[in-house]
């Protein structure tokens, strides 16, 4: 049985950074049963500039962005299955996890969070896996 | 279909023991994803903090309760995000790691990044339900 594959077009070019910033890769591609969402950074989904800030305001704007990205996907935050969640600095976990809170009010994804040294001078980045 | 698989032992959620927002695990598309496990005693939830090694056992056994809890078990993770605290350290894991998948390993990666609470490391797997 082949599975298919398919490149998600996002509802708002902002959020695609292979146009913004050249990046070789699709926002979201969608196989089988899932939808695959790249390491998303906090960018302004008006201009598609990034948009820095604390780990509490990157945290918002991404997880925003991941949900209009997940809607234009037919999918949902209500959806994502598994999250994995990058910050520049494991002391700022709390301020990360308690606007993560917001997002996820019920039965939480599963996920793994970890510090690691990001690109652009950004502080996080969040990757997903959502159903269809 | 998404489905929370709840901790199978209260020292394994670790939303309530630390308040992570998160679910031990999620069920969806015939795959079982697990939040990375860290060495906590599954009774107590207290932090195990140890050795790469003792820290890997602790977890693999951790991850063997919450897999079995929910029908799958070690022998079918398909995939496995290894994060230790410091790359020199990689041998040592691989000793631990060998054990607890020696036949038809899962796929895997190894990184070397800050994880929580200072364990030196963190197992991130998903699994065939």
């Amino acid at each position: 049985m082949m599975l298919s594959r398919q490149v998600i077009e996002p509802n708002n070019p902002a959020f695609d950074q292979s146009q913004q910033f050249g990046l070789l890769l699709s926002p979201a591609v969608r196989g089988g049963d899932f939808v695959f969402l790249s390491g998303m950074a906090a960018i302004d989904p008006a201009t598609g500039a990034p948009a820095h800030g604390t780990v509490a305001a990157e945290t918002r704007q991404i997880l925003t962005n991941i949900g209009e990205l997940l809607e234009a996907a037919g999918s949902s935050l209500a959806k994502v299955v598994k999250v994995n969640v990058l910050i520049y600095s494991m002391l700022e976990y709390e301020n990360m996890n308690s606007v993560f809170r917001e997002f996820f009010p019920t039965d939480p994804p599963a996920r793994t969070v970890c510090g690691v040294k990001l690109i652009g001078g950004h502080k996080v980045e969040i990757e997903c896996i959502a159903l269809a | 279909m998404r489905a929370v698989i709840p901790a199978p032992v209260p020292g394994l959620d670790l939303g309530r023991e630390y308040g992570h927002h998160q679910s031990p695990a999620i069920r969806a598309g015939g795959l079982i994803f697990c939040s990375g496990m860290v060495a906590i005693n599954p009774d107590t939830g207290e932090r195990e903090h140890g050795t790469v090694t003792s820290e890997a056992r602790r977890i693999f056994e951790n991850l063997k309760l919450l897999l079995e809890s929910a029908g799958s078990s070690l022998d079918r993770i398909v995939q496995v995000h290894a994060m230790i605290y410091d790359r020199i350290e990689y041998d040592v894991l691989n000793r631990v790691y060998r054990q607890y998948v020696p036949n038809a390993p899962p796929a895997r990666t190894v990184m070397s990044v800050q994880i929580e609470a200072g364990f030196k490391v963190m197992l991130d797997v998903t699994a065939a339900a």
